[in-house]
């Protein structure tokens, strides 16, 4: 304002501004911004718009069949006359691949975050971060296309000893490191030097021999699995832990970057090693972040369409018992992609609503978990930035 | 804990760390390999002189004087296969009753393996689909066909706690002591003499519409409608972002109803994609009426909405990462605001905008749910540009789902599939290829 009453008094200024132009120009400015605003307004609306009409084709359903079968029944034979829509196995089948996915996604990803943030040199961060990055681009269709073509005839043939294979690699270097610690842990209130190193090293070759035979049973009992179908909910919780794995590494990377240098070197200085440094404050301090990080996620792999379609067999049923991966499942995104077709549009079936119910079920799914990230988000930058 | 045992957990706690990336990049190898050498096979492969055929008689593409010459040649090897087959044939006439419908089963099958190799057989009805006019056209397929052909595939359930398990029986012993006992090796000896395999580049795999459902043929009206598709949605969608962007970044007061913007704007990139697809056609197609049923711009326009939260968010980051100095130069020279942002601001952040919209055009591209319902078709030919607005038209992402599975004969056209995905995957890789390099000469340009 300034500005303009001392344009207002230096009118023989060359800068002079009639006051028709002037108003015209204000005209102009608030017509503009709001235009501006009135586009950025646009997203709101569409997102009320998606909501009112998701629900309004959603709502005739509760309105048709009552709540309680919806949630409670497995029944769900949409085709018959008079249908049936227990939805109850496909939800349990969304949950399952849902936690699957997130079992193996979690901490792989939060690893690597760690390792991309406070372990690599930045030259090399610079190359991962690309791929990482690749493997976000990846068209769903093509993972779900590998998923049916390569995993699950690899899973068919091959399924026990894969298992195998896989827990010995996996879990061999983690159970080595256990006997270590705990070796370690439990001979650490011996005062005496030479009883302590006794105790120490035969309770290693006690743990390691009882870890090796663990290892070996439990790699034998997986070599005996048959698995029936290679279209089962270890294969799409897989393929869906490869697919949110970018959304994971690189929000909490943006946690862990967010905490500051002050406090690592303080972790440093105290004498922790990196990784007590890592575990025991930088990590609690992004906690929050990596929760955002985590729900994320789980939200991509929930709300995940072709790969599950594809690739998880589409049989509506609780597997028995419930735990067990290697069963074909159903979930709700590839109901709703697969019946939609089916379903009868015209006359308004409820097997036509019934589709827009689960929409709406993960619609306010995926909003609530969105609100309550975006919360965790805000409140870790002023816990840090007030630190 | 002692020094030592710590020492092995920081290390190993790196080793995990480290572990975990390295798995990511083979996660990427194991999905990606396959898909690209599996889906180069669609291009390059050997191809047998049933496809040059194919090629002849579909595209008229290709020497017809040096076709001729080849099926001649190759007509004179099958000539003999055929001659045991009209000798067995009158063979079966004279057998014992029995004998003769025990020998006509196996001798059914054998005739279906031979039409599978080599095309209709003397005698056969002219076929209705264009998919049994030709034997093999892939030299790799024509031996399994010949596998098929030499043996006889049974399953073996005499377990019934296990699976049951394949095992193969010498077609030529069921025929012991026939005339036609001597078809099997001869075929065995002579399978390159009847196909004439070739190294074959086939470009028309990408520039060719498909033939009886993509059994012969390319994949041009798939690719054309990813494009029209992912196209279309920019158009609306980036314009849109931008300006939003301009809004968040250089307009919004902090405040109740910016916050729930901002919170709107993360709603929208965190809705499933599925649900976009049912919104489109909830919305644009069952009550704005803007085409009968699904078309392309009723997809374009789905796939819009999906890609702009990524777009505002890509562009925001870009108007925010131009330097304060740049924008105090300009005001002080005396511009407007609305000057500045228009000269100074938006052109200097315009690589980082541009970056935000490849990688959405690249997403919208690869992204299957919301088309379902609003613009994809199973088979079609391409559309023209003035078909948008009425018709629904193939695109890369929906029909790879399709071929592999619901079609008819999903494993035998396993290499078109592998082509389709190879195509959508080069396509998106490239997309976010070119906007990592820009990125890196942004960021580059901007530190100076």
């Amino acid at each position: 304002m300034a500005e303009e009453s001392v344009g207002e008094r230096n009118r023989s200024n060359a800068f002079v501004v009639s006051a028709r132009k002037r108003t015209l120009q204000k005209v102009a400015k608030t017509a503009g911004e709001g235009m501006l605003f009135s586009v950025a307004f646009l997203v709101a609306v569409i997102v009320l718009f998606i909501f009112y009409f998701v629900a309004r084709d959603a709502i005739p359903f509760f309105q048709i069949r009552g709540f309680s079968e919806f949630f409670t029944s497995s029944n769900w034979y949409p085709a018959d006359e008079p249908g049936e829509f227990g939805a109850l196995a496909i939800i349990y089948g969304s949950l399952m691949v849902t936690l699957g996915s997130a079992m193996i996604a979690v901490p792989m990803g939060v690893a690597a975050a760690i390792c991309l943030s406070d372990i690599l040199p930045f030259s090399i961060r610079q190359y991962a971060k690309p791929v990482i990055e690749m493997l976000a681009a990846i068209p769903s269709v093509a993972f779900g296309f590998f998923a049916l073509v390569v995993l699950a005839p690899l899973m068919q043939d091959h399924g026990g000893p894969l298992l195998m294979w896989a827990w010995w690699i996996l879990v061999s270097p983690f159970l080595l490191l256990a006997v270590i610690v705990i070796a370690d842990l439990l001979t650490a209130n011996i005062k005496e030097e030479k009883r302590r190193q006794r105790r120490h090293w035969m309770l290693l070759i006690f743990l390691g021999l009882f870890s090796m035979i663990l290892m070996f049973k439990v790699g034998f009992v997986l070599n005996g699995i048959q698995i029936l179908t290679g279209t089962n909910a270890l294969n799409v919780s897989l393929i869906l832990s490869f697919m949110a794995l970018p959304t994971i590494v690189s929000v909490s990377e943006d946690a862990l970057q967010a905490v500051g240098r002050d406090i690592r070197e303080g972790s440093y200085a105290l004498g922790a090693t990196r990784a007590e440094t890592i575990i025991k404050t930088i990590l609690p301090a992004a906690s929050s972040g990596i929760l955002a990080a985590v729900i994320l996620g789980i939200m991509r792999a929930l709300g995940e369409t072709m790969v599950v379609w594809m690739a998880s067999g589409n049989s509506s049923h609780i597997p028995q018992p419930w735990f067990n991966y290697l069963e074909a499942i159903r979930t709700l995104t590839a109901t709703i992609a697969g019946d939609m077709g089916e379903a009868d549009q015209v006359t308004g079936s409820a097997r036509f609503h019934v589709l827009f119910a689960m929409g709406l079920l993960l619609l306010i799914i995926s909003f609530i978990s969105n609100l309550v990230s975006e919360r965790i988000v805000v409140r870790q930058r002023k816990i840090l930035s007030g630190q | 804990m002692n020094i030592g045992t710590r020492k092995i957990l920081d290390r190993s706690f790196t080793a995990v760390g480290i572990g975990s990336i390295i798995v990511m990049a083979l996660a990427l190898m194991i999905v990606v390999v396959p898909i690209v050498y599996n889906g180069i096979g669609a291009v390059f492969f050997t191809g047998t002189v049933e496809h040059r055929k194919m090629l002849q008689a579909e595209f008229s593409r290709g020497d017809s004087q040096y076709l001729s010459s080849e099926v001649a040649s190759s007509n004179r090897y099958r000539a003999k296969v055929y001659e045991m087959l009209t000798g067995f044939e009158a063979e079966l006439e004279t057998m014992a009753p029995e004998k003769k419908a025990e020998y006509q089963a196996k001798y059914s099958q054998v005739r279906t393996a031979l039409q599978a190799l080599l095309g209709p057989l003397p005698g056969d009805p002219e076929p209705m689909l264009t998919r049994f006019k030709y034997g093999q056209t892939r030299w790799e397929k024509a031996e399994e066909k010949l596998h098929d052909l030499l043996y006889e595939s049974k399953w073996d359930n005499t377990n019934p706690d296990v699976m049951g398990k394949e095992y193969f029986v010498n077609r030529a012993i069921g025929f012991e002591g026939t005339s036609l006992s001597r078809l099997f090796p001869y075929i065995n000896e002579n399978l390159e003499k009847m196909l004439l395999p070739e190294f074959t580049l086939y470009w028309g795999f990408i520039t060719d519409s498909s033939v009886d459902s993509h059994f012969f043929g390319g994949i041009w009206p798939e690719i054309q409608g990813t494009f029209f598709l992912a196209i279309g949605a920019m158009l609306f969608a980036f314009p849109l972002g931008v300006v939003a962007a301009v809004y968040f970044t250089e307009y919004a007061r902090p405040g109740f109803l910016n916050s729930m913007l901002r919170s709107a704007n993360s709603t929208l990139a965190g809705v499933p994609s599925i649900v976009f697809g049912m919104f489109g056609l909830a919305f644009f197609i069952n009550t704005m009426k803007v085409s009968e049923s699904k078309s392309v711009i009723a997809g374009a326009l789905t796939l819009a909405i999906m890609i702009l939260p990524t777009i505002i968010r890509a562009s925001e980051e870009a108007i925010l990462a131009v330097p304060k100095t740049y924008r105090e130069a300009s005001l002080s020279l005396g511009s407007t605001k609305w000057n500045t942002i228009a000269t100074v601001i938006l052109p200097a952040a315009l690589p980082g905008i541009l970056t935000g919209g490849v990688i959405s055009l690249g997403r919208a591209a690869g992204e299957t749910a919301p088309i379902i319902f609003t613009a994809a078709v199973s088979v079609g030919s391409a559309i023209g540009l003035a078909d948008v607005f009425s018709s629904p038209t193939p695109a890369l992402s929906w029909n790879i789902y399709n071929l592999a599975s619901e079609h008819e004969a999903a494993t035998q056209i396993r290499h078109v599939q592998y082509g389709m995905v190879l195509a959508l995957v080069t396509i998106v890789l490239l997309l976010n290829l070119s906007a990592i390099v820009l990125r890196a000469r942004i960021s580059k340009k901007l530190k100076g």
